[in-house]
């Protein structure tokens, strides 16, 4: 199912991903994601899947510090257990009831998870974020031919077999020039199929 | 008596016993070798069942409608007279019924026939087909929907329940004689319980699941509170993952019109549609401890129950075997 | 006003979420398009020959045109919604023609069985869905929270969150486009939002 290294740090989302209130949804080597803040700031990625019925969390909404499904309305704190049940509000929630949690960390203005990932988060160059763009090719390729873009620190994201998020630190800070070549090199990849 | 009399009306004529020949001498043929991979791998609960593929009311005669059903291009045609043929693309044979204003096909060998439905034959109770709707979700996944009281006051806020009337009574869950699953005892505060509803009501609901991708519901209605309003749900499945949803009312006359009773019905069903596309596994998993049921979900845990006894592979992630022998 | 609506075309909803966001009062009257075909017959076709839905209807005058509906509700309730100097806004609205033809389109095969090339119309969308999710993640960095460049959102972003927030009937997603996302989000929050099926009002206004 997953072409994911365990003990890899990868990044899955920028800073500005984050906005209050809103659940950002991705995928990191099939494993599907959500990703948002607490009111208390603290950054939550989950699987995107409520223990429920499955339904994926980010349809739902965030709530103060707790993530709401939107199925039925089903609350989940920071640290991933369940805080409440409205079908059966007078219940004591079982600990036992929690979302799957992935371990965090902020570096580089993106945040990072991974399988067990060990040792520090990769140190990037300065510069600006630039957009994500999906690639329709598997990670290996992708990254291949990211070596000679210049200016662009490039990080990958493996989203499927088959499907490849680019994220690059604009290290001139041009983000609209980063974007017009990693575009371009969407176009290359996908049409040399 | 009335009943009987509507069973033999619907009886098909001759077309339909050629179909049923052929269709035998063909299955024989497919199973002697000649079947495809993709024919051979389909469950026999769903191959031999019947399925809905159209509503009469939709059809064409301009323009024949094209479907899928377990895997199966077929179409759908209707002519001047009002004579509907039901063909697979590949050639194939198939059984065709028509029944509550739907087209009804069998692929495999039917062992019964299309479900009979008591209160169809009740005089003031007309069957108000309301509109297919497909959606991207396996079938057991929809009928499990269907029978869900926790998400009323959620999903369907301010028609079928409402924050903070969400919590679920105790109800019970019994196994039908026939096979299938009925849930009773189920209230459920709603503002609009239905488009004649003026005012919330306490409602009182009966679920039933009849066939593995058939269910329906007995409410109350607002108008006739010593009767029950009825609600069918027939899923057609089209591929293990997609399917087809053809809700059918047989509501107590309350002065809406049938035009009232599809948009309200069709509102609901569509408020349903991007929860049943975004769950996951997008096949119904079997196994107990797949998800984590509460009390609130004892119909949801007899369903999947009932499913893994009867063995149904269509559309759901089969349980390991020993908790398959244990429902 | 009278409006001849079918709940589930995403131009009956865009005249339905406008009107509730600058509060004008609305008659809804329903009109049985699917199954029933009322859009095709004599009465209906008496009131817009065109046999599109919505129809708007105020005393003598009838508007058959939804995004022309947007900017009379507008130019009626608040001006503010309808910024007729900036030539963007033909451009915004013509793209929601577009995402109706291909988006629009696309959604009415699928899910209530049209006919049409699906996946043709899902084609000429994604290459929609893409432009505008770069321009709305261009548009946040340069602090633009909505489609056009004005503080206050407008018709336009009515025009096109209709077709969007339904992507997912046509068989198209959002989830490698987080900028549309976080603009989705940010519609449902605006004062007054109402919701059609298909799309989740906000749930985060009830607390315990």
């Amino acid at each position: 199912m997953t072409n994911l290294a365990t003990g890899v740090w990868y990044a899955i989302a920028a800073d500005h991903d984050l906005v209050d209130g809103h659940v950002y949804r991705t995928v990191l080597g099939g494993h599907e994601l959500a990703v948002w803040r607490a009111q208390s700031g603290t950054v939550q990625v989950w699987d995107d899947r409520c223990p429920h019925r499955g339904v994926r969390f980010s349809l739902g909404e965030v709530v103060g510090d707790d993530l709401r499904c939107q199925y039925h309305a089903w609350r989940f704190g920071p640290t991933g257990a369940c805080t409440f049940i409205p079908a059966q509000p007078q219940m004591k929630v079982p600990g036992t009831i929690r979302a799957r949690t992935w371990p965090v960390a902020q570096s580089g203005g993106l945040v990072w998870t991974g399988i067990d990932p060990a040792g520090p988060v990769p140190d990037l160059p300065p510069g600006t974020v630039a957009r994500a763009i999906p690639i329709a090719r598997p990670a290996a390729e992708v990254a291949a031919a990211l070596v000679a873009l210049e200016g662009l620190a490039p990080v990958v994201q493996p989203l499927d077999a088959g499907t490849t998020m680019v994220r690059a630190i604009a290290t001139d800070g041009d983000v609209p020039r980063a974007d017009r070549v990693l575009v371009a090199l969407r176009r290359r990849l996908e049409s040399a199929v | 008596m009335a009943r009987f009399a509507r069973t033999i009306a619907h009886t098909p004529g001759c077309p339909k016993k050629r179909n049923r020949a052929a269709a035998k001498t063909r299955w024989t043929l497919r199973r002697g070798g000649l079947a495809t991979a993709a024919m051979t791998a389909i469950d026999p609960i769903v191959w031999n069942d019947w399925h809905p593929v159209a509503a009469r009311c939709t059809l064409d005669p301009a323009r024949a409608h094209t479907t899928v059903l377990l895997n199966q291009p077929l179409t759908i045609a209707i002519d001047g007279a009002g004579t509907i043929t039901a063909r697979r693309d590949d050639g194939g044979a198939l059984h065709q019924d028509e029944r509550y204003g739907l087209v009804w096909v069998c692929l495999g060998t039917p062992d019964r026939p299309v479900l009979v439905i008591a209160e169809a034959d009740e005089p003031d109770r007309p069957a108000v087909v309301v509109g297919a709707v497909a959606v991207r979700a396996a079938g057991p996944r929809v009928i499990e929907n269907f029978l869900d009281l926790g998400h009323l006051g959620y999903v369907h806020a301010g028609y079928l329940g409402d924050d903070p009337h969400t919590r679920v009574l105790p109800y019970s869950v019994a196994a039908l004689p026939q096979g299938g699953i009925i849930a009773t005892g189920c209230r459920m505060y709603q503002p609009q319980a239905s488009p004649a509803a003026t005012e919330g009501f306490d409602v009182e609901y009966v679920y039933k699941v009849e066939r593995a991708l058939i269910t329906c519901l007995y409410k109350s209605n607002p108008l006739h509170r010593d009767r029950f309003d009825v609600i069918y749900l027939f899923v057609q499945p089209v591929t293990e993952t997609t399917s087809v949803a053809h809700p059918l009312l047989l509501c107590l006359p309350d002065g809406t019109t049938p035009q009232g009773l599809r948009a309200f019905q069709q509102t609901i069903f569509l408020q349903d549609k991007p929860i049943l596309e975004n769950q996951r596994p997008a096949r119904l998993p079997l196994a107990d401890g797949a998800d984590t049921p509460i009390a609130a979900d004892k119909s949801s845990v007899a369903y999947r129950r009932w499913l893994s006894a009867i063995g149904l592979t269509w559309g759901v992630i089969p349980a390991p075997a020993k908790a398959a022998r244990a429902a | 006003m009278i409006l001849y609506d079918a709940h589930h075309l995403p131009e009956c909803y865009a005249v339905r979420l406008f009107a509730a966001l600058v509060g004008a009062p609305l008659t809804l009257v329903p009109v049985d398009v699917y199954p029933g075909h009322e859009h095709r017959s004599d009465d209906f076709l008496a009131r817009n020959p065109l046999g599109t839905l919505p129809v708007l209807v105020d005393g003598d005058t009838v508007w058959t045109d939804w995004q022309e509906m947007l900017a009379a509700l507008a130019l009626r309730h608040d001006a503010a919604w309808f910024p007729a100097h900036d030539p963007a806004l033909i451009g915004w609205l013509g793209m929601a023609r577009d995402l109706a033809a291909s988006l629009g389109l696309a959604r009415l095969i699928d899910t209530f069985g049209a006919p049409g090339d699906a996946a043709a119309a899902r084609a000429h969308a994604d290459v929609l869905l893409d432009e505008i999710e770069r321009r709305r993640w261009f548009g946040e960095r340069a602090g633009k929270v909505w489609v056009m460049p004005q503080a206050h959102p407008t018709i336009a972003d009515v025009a096109v969150f209709v077709f969007i927030a339904l992507c997912e009937d046509a068989g198209l997603s959002l989830r490698d486009r987080p900028a549309l996302r976080r603009w989705i989000d940010r519609v449902r929050f605006a004062p007054g939002f109402i919701a059609m099926s298909g799309v989740f009002p906000p749930m985060a206004n009830v607390t315990r």
